[in-house]
């Protein structure tokens, strides 16, 4: 009972980290195999595994999306460790516009233009580093949004989050923040009303008291004087 | 464009928020400061509540309360920073 009521209270953290997984920028090592534009229908519910790149794109029922194939270097650990294994990854490569997800990427079309100009075959590979936000899954046919690609000399490239770790550095920052502000605003305005009820409280429980004894010794006064 | 107007629109009421709660924060830890100051150092010839109300104009007229408008300032160029950054090759 006890673990279900932990877990209970887990379950918001883990939907923030859900969703900060699926919106903060990854980077990936990928080789370029060939890019692509494909009909997608969005009127079901998997409809938010695609973006809003203008208001009027929100009530399309079907669209031109273009895609990026790739096959990237398999990682642990969300990319912190490299493998030297490699996996197939197609990412779409979407406006966001100036809504949610808040990446205000306009360039699509640019960006198609430098993924064909990294295309390489595997006998001369070139390596590039993609970045991107989003989750591939087969199954609902979700792909993740590419933001960036820049080529790298080697595949072993080491990369550092740089606004990951500023993000999360900004986060606790601002949590401590809002907690601060929260003691003041107890401490100066919640405890002093409080105090001035409570004080409220006592005097009006001490009348009371004070008129029930008076009662008390009138009723007193009528009983025979071994009773009182 | 709706898209955009939105973005500020809803931008500038949150940060807004921000600007509103932390002015008051900053007032407040202030006022709390004088009272203190005043309670470990009573000034002869001026109440406790004489001492914060100046301390409290003096704060007013400070640099303090302007550098909090920098809660517009500083979101907004980062703003600015990432469209430039993600939108250029």
């Amino acid at each position: 009972m006890r673990i279900l009521a932990f877990l209970f209270q887990l379950l918001p953290i883990l939907m923030v980290g859900v969703v900060l997984h699926y919106v903060l920028p990854q980077h990936d090592i990928v080789r370029v195999v060939n890019t692509y534009q494909e009909r997608q229908d969005l009127n079901d519910w998997t409809r938010i595994f695609w973006s809003d790149p203008s208001p009027q794109s929100a009530t399309l029922v079907n669209r031109d999306v273009q895609f990026i194939q790739t096959v990237r270097k398999k990682t642990f650990l969300l990319g912190f460790i490299q493998r030297d294994t490699t996996e197939v990854m197609v990412y779409r490569n979407e406006d966001t516009g100036w809504g949610w997800p808040f990446y205000f990427k306009f360039d699509t079309a640019s960006l198609q233009t430098e993924a064909d100009d990294l295309r390489s075959t595997p006998e001369n590979p070139k390596w590039a580093l993609i970045t991107h936000y989003g989750w591939r899954n087969g199954y609902f046919s979700a792909f993740p949004n590419a933001i960036a690609i820049r080529p790298v000399s080697s595949p072993d490239e080491t990369v550092i989050p740089w606004f990951n770790i500023v993000f999360f550095v900004i986060v606790i920052f601002l949590i401590g923040m809002v907690r601060a502000m929260w003691f003041q605003f107890r401490e100066r305005m919640i405890d002093p009303a409080m105090d001035a009820a409570g004080d409220r409280m006592d005097i009006a429980q001490a009348r009371m008291d004070a008129r029930r004894s008076r009662m008390r010794r009138w009723f007193d006064s009528w009983k025979p004087k071994d009773r009182r | 464009m709706i898209a955009f107007l939105k973005l500020i629109f809803f931008g500038l009421v949150g940060l807004s928020i921000v600007y509103l709660s932390l002015s008051v924060f900053s007032a407040s830890l202030r006022r709390e400061r004088l009272e203190k100051e005043y309670d470990a150092d009573p000034v002869p010839g001026q109440t406790r509540d004489d001492y914060v109300e100046t301390g409290m104009a003096a704060y007013r007229t400070s640099m303090r309360p302007k550098l909090l408008l920098l809660v517009y300032v500083v979101p907004v160029a980062i703003w600015g920073g990432i469209v430039y950054v993600i939108n250029t090759n």
